[in-house]
């Protein structure tokens, strides 16, 4: 009862901040942008080409028909979005540490928030902003690819994209994981660059890669119709055990975190 | 009455060194104890161990008969508390972190209502509508006292409260803390032992990890009696003088002083004064003040 009065109390004063901050409104630019870009950078290819199609043939390539379809569109989608994801990163990955070098919580904290609540809220606030964002980005590229062309030529365009969402929970929750112990912004994204870094490494390795979080952002055969959802099933499955083991973690840390 | 706070035996270390080595005292109901100490001494230390920010490593704190734990925050319920560098988020107007403080201390919306009015009105931020983030020091420091006080505390616990302000500041915020002292109990750090005199019931001189003293402001006046009395002559050479004539006084700097001088001591010198005629640029009775007494403590 007392966690949950917590969490909405500080939920609010998160969402306030970043809407006080302009965050909200920069990133409801940028997540329309990077939505509009999609099919608009499909539309323009045709067009690019023609214009560069004089110097292109001085080389020796020739252009004969280009032909554009709603799989232009989703390929850009799938190559613009882990570009957001990073931007999401980076402006979250202080959500914490600030707050802990510059003491704002302890005031909170001394009148008796529940440090578990506030990591809650920051977490909501995080998945909330990221959720809602690659949302807007999928609606705008959805509707714009069916308005052009139609997306019934594009397979599984729904689930690679989820795949793709569900891979930026997880690091969303490794933001959560390593500011439970880390003293800086800088540190928070290198565990959690790190936690990439390692998924790519390991990607490397045959078999393992299925299993991997990091096969979710493989979109190019599902679009295809190469691969189905089904064969992401264990990569779904280890992303969603592995985000909310990461949160789990992070309550005695936090709990036991000196400030 | 029972006491608010109550350490004993408190210890902290950090690595090699011993912040605090064995910490006792009480503070309790209604008064305004100065605790005091020099930079480093363990006040810091010894105020977080008090909201479970900090786990000390051996004794125990009991806040209005219930014991502190690392980490927990039940008796928290009872205290206010104003850190030494106050930071509050800078988007929102001191009315908004009010309402902010109230909601999670868990109180009724008409009732943080009016408590704002009543606090922001006491530390005089009523009429700021600019948002935290353009305040000045002193500002900060009086939001703080508001937040802390916010929730009807029993002990106000505020780190510093004045060193860094000017003046003016200063006095504002010590006259804000007196009147607060009427209706709970008001625990302060300080290293400005004027501020102590002018507000406080009680202290506690803080010394290498221990209370070094401790007790009624007016007690530990009397604990020592040795007022003094300095005489500066106008021509230095009457100085010794005076020196021949009350062989238990001294000379520095040209200045004569008798110390342990009861009242007969000072009538006796300044008849001599006057019986020789000699020009005196001031005579001073000197009581003994918490500065005398800190650095007799800390051995200075």
């Amino acid at each position: 009862m007392k966690f949950l009065r917590n969490f909405v109390t500080f939920t609010g004063k998160e969402l306030l901040e970043l809407h006080r901050s302009g965050r909200l409104l920069l990133l409801t630019i940028l997540f329309t942008a990077f939505g509009v870009m999609n099919p608009a950078m499909a539309k323009l290819t045709p067009w690019l080409l023609r214009t560069m199609s004089d110097s292109l043939e001085a080389s020796g390539i020739t252009i004969t028909e280009v032909n554009v379809t709603a799989m232009d569109s989703w390929v850009q989608f799938f190559k613009n979005m882990p570009m957001a994801m990073l931007l999401v990163l980076v402006m979250f990955g202080g959500i914490f540490t600030s707050e802990y070098s510059k003491g704002t919580l302890i005031p909170l904290l001394a009148k008796g928030l529940r440090r578990n609540a506030v990591s809650a809220a920051k977490t909501f606030a995080m998945l909330l902003v990221w959720s809602v964002g690659y949302l807007l980005s999928y609606g705008v590229t959805f509707f714009y690819s069916d308005y052009y062309w139609d997306n019934s030529a594009v397979k599984n365009y729904a689930f690679a994209a989820f795949g793709l969402w569900l891979f930026g929970v997880l690091l969303v929750c490794s933001i959560t994981f390593f500011s439970s112990f880390a003293d800086s912004a800088a540190q928070v994204l290198l565990g959690t660059g790190g936690v990439y870094f390692v998924l790519y490494l390991l990607g490397a390795v045959g078999k393992v890669r299925e299993y991997l979080p990091s096969y979710l952002t493989r979109s190019g055969e599902l679009l295809t119709g190469q691969a189905k959802p089904s064969d992401y099933a264990a990569a779904v499955c280890v992303t969603a055990v592995a985000s909310i083991v990461l949160l789990i973690a992070s309550i005695p840390l936090t709990a036991k975190r000196r400030l | 009455m029972a006491n608010v706070l109550e350490i004993s035996g408190l210890s902290k270390r950090f690595g090699s060194k011993q912040a605090l080595a064995d910490v006792t005292l009480s503070v309790p109901e209604n008064c305004v104890f100065g605790f005091v100490g020099r930079n480093g001494a363990g006040k810091t230390t010894t105020m977080k161990s008090i909201i479970g920010l900090l786990k000390p490593d051996g004794g125990d704190i009991t806040v209005c008969g219930e014991k502190v734990t690392y980490g927990g925050t039940r008796t928290n319920r009872f205290i206010g508390c104003l850190p030494d560098v106050p930071e509050f988020y800078g988007c929102m107007t001191a009315r908004e972190y009010m309402t902010l403080c109230g909601q999670i201390a868990g109180m009724k919306a008409p009732d943080i209502k009016a408590r704002t009015d009543e606090l922001l009105e006491l530390v005089g931020l009523s009429d700021e509508k600019h948002r935290v983030r353009g305040y000045s020091r002193g500002m900060k420091q009086r939001l703080g006292i508001a937040q802390a006080l916010i929730n009807r505390p029993k002990l106000l616990i505020c780190d510093e409260p004045t060193s860094a302000l000017d003046p003016v500041g200063r006095r504002e915020i010590l006259d804000i803390l007196k009147d607060a002292g009427k209706q709970t109990s008001v625990f302060f750090s300080t290293h400005i032992l004027t501020d102590v005199e002018r507000i406080c019931d009680r202290v506690a001189f803080l010394e290498g990890g221990r209370v070094a003293l401790s007790g009624e402001i007016d007690e530990i006046r009397k604990m020592r009696s040795d007022t003094a009395v300095e005489v500066l002559p106008e021509n230095p050479s009457d100085a010794a003088l005076l020196k021949e004539k009350f062989p238990s006084g001294e000379v520095r700097d040209g200045c004569f002083i008798l110390k342990n001088a009861s009242p007969t001591d000072a009538e006796a010198l300044m008849g001599f004064l006057l019986e020789h005629h000699i020009p005196v640029v001031r005579f001073e009775r000197r009581e003994p003040d918490l500065e005398d007494m800190f650095m007799e403590v800390i051995g200075k």
